[in-house]
């Protein structure tokens, strides 16, 4: 009973801390040099992890899919169904996951690491705002990259169903492009493009919030990071599913 | 061209301390036994520490199977046959290797964060000044622990992650449940099970090495800072090795 209200506690201030995020990003002062200096550690830092992580997602894809697509007598519709499942689900589910174990964590630590050490009570006592100018810049730069590393992404991932379908599945190449963008619309592409800001929202926000919630010591710090990436995993596949119900549904 | 020069440099320097480290900690893992009560408070912790999480996040993940594939077939005409698609893309791939990045990640970012934080305080010198040796006594329980309990969780799984597809299929998206199971005896073996759980041995004790050398390399001197760096690499490092090894392993297995 104990753990259900201090669940539902941090439920509802995290709540409260979504909505002070939320009103200090319409509200001056902002701090855009911030915000752009933190787009452009985290593009740094998290392209080569999530690169690494989405490519094999199309080779396996095609690893899997060709004996199957092989029984129906069907594997020049292959890319079809590559193209898709990358576009649509795994590029953006698995590019937030990883923006989520890269930078989220990483944010998390950072804040963490400031709260310990005083800065962020500093940050304060100058007048500072600590959730304009620490949390904001992070949220808003997880917002616009994880779309952006998604766009690359789908890249990497079809690309990688190429190579583990034409040349080592024998799949024929013309065949493979034809059918590649056949099944692709353009709502397929906004769906994968909409879902990732909403997923990197939730990263920046739950780093945010958790970071500020370090209490002291240096294990908390590493406590801060792993709750990050659990908890945003967990947030991401939840999400994942109930927008894929309503998408259904819709009938896009 | 000489920042290009000494970046590249420090990561062969760190590549070869890692591996100095992963051979190190194999030798002693298995020359010597590894303390009884310290393996098993670890072991509790990574296995039995994960299951909910686990549980939950293989829920969703079946579920999403069978409803993103469904929207994927559907425009084929072939939304008859997810109990093929889950049976060979969940129990094959998906659930496994979704197992060992999150557990992966969980557990990696504990161990990282424990070592981490006793290298800061100065305890793992303590244990060298007192002769007791920190591989044996920190470093191998945590490694037997997440090699043996990575396995099981992948194991696991494949059970609920396909106990979920079938709820989706059937009470969702109405599909005939019949079907379902026979195109799921039709393509999963056992063996498919096993060679989940060996993907799931192999990427637990990787993951463990990482996090160890991430955790016990941290400098006193980085304080808070080091442990929050060394916990976040453990993750990344972890998370991607895991998706590599995984494509290798079916290239090897399925290929």
């Amino acid at each position: 009973m104990k753990r259900l209200i201090d669940f539902l506690e941090t439920l509802g201030a995290l709540g409260a801390f979504a909505w002070q995020v939320f009103w200090s990003t319409l509200t001056s002062p902002r701090y855009f040099k911030e915000t752009l200096r933190m787009m452009d550690v985290l593009v740094r830092r998290c392209i080569i992890p999530v690169g690494l992580a989405v490519a094999p997602v199309g080779a396996v894809i095609s690893l899997q899919g060709i004996d199957v697509f092989k029984l129906f007598g069907a594997e020049r519709m292959l890319s079809s169904f590559l193209g898709t499942a990358i576009v649509r689900e795994y590029s953006p589910a698995l590019a937030s996951v990883m923006v989520a174990a890269q930078a989220g964590s990483s944010i998390a630590a950072r804040i963490g690491t400031m709260k310990v050490r005083g800065q962020i009570d500093a940050l304060a006592v100058m007048g500072v705002d600590p959730v304009r100018y620490v949390v904001v810049p992070g949220v808003i730069a997880c917002l616009v990259v994880t779309p952006l590393l998604s766009v690359i992404t789908n890249f990497l991932g079809i690309a990688s169903g190429w190579f583990f379908a034409v040349p080592i599945g024998g799949v024929d190449h013309g065949a493979f492009m034809e059918h590649l963008t056949a099944q692709i619309t353009a709502a397929d592409l906004w769906v994968g493009l909409g879902k990732c800001a909403l997923f990197g929202l939730g990263v920046g926000v739950i780093a945010g919030f958790l970071g500020l919630r370090v209490k002291h010591g240096a294990a908390s710090v590493g406590k801060a990071a792993n709750d990050t990436v659990v908890n945003t995993i967990i947030l991401i596949l939840l999400t994942d599913y109930v927008v894929s119900m309503m998408l259904l549904g819709m009938g896009l | 061209m000489s920042k290009l020069a000494a970046t590249i440099d420090a990561y062969w320097n760190k590549g070869l301390a890692f591996l100095r480290f992963a051979a190190h900690a194999l030798r002693t893992q298995l020359t010597t036994l590894p303390p009884r009560d310290a393996f098993v408070s670890q072991f509790v912790d990574a296995g039995w520490g994960s299951l909910g999480l686990l549980t939950m996040l293989t829920i969703f993940a079946g579920l999403n199977l069978s409803v993103q594939s469904y929207g994927s077939f559907e425009r084929f005409g072939g939304q008859d046959l997810i109990g093929m698609f889950a049976g060979i893309g969940g129990v094959r791939e998906l659930f496994p290797v979704m197992a060992a990045v999150v557990c992966g990640a969980r557990i990696g970012a504990n161990l990282a964060a424990s070592l981490a934080n006793m290298r800061i305080s100065e305890q793992i010198d303590a244990f060298e000044v007192m002769a007791v040796d920190p591989m044996r006594f920190l470093v191998a329980p945590r490694l037997w622990a997440a090699t043996l309990a990575l396995p099981l969780l992948c194991g696991y799984a494949d059970f609920i992650g396909l106990g979920a597809s079938y709820l989706g299929a059937v009470y969702q998206l109405d599909l005939d449940p019949g079907s379902f199971l026979t195109q799921v005896q039709d393509q999963v073996r056992m063996v498919d099970v096993f060679a989940g759980m060996f993907k799931g041995l192999l990427m637990g004790w990787m993951v463990a090495i990482i996090a160890c050398f991430h955790g016990y390399t941290v400098k006193a001197s980085d304080g808070a800072e080091g442990v929050g760096i060394s916990t976040n690499l453990a993750i990344v490092h972890g998370a991607v090795l895991c998706i590599v090894v995984n494509l290798l392993l079916s290239w090897v297995m399925y290929g």
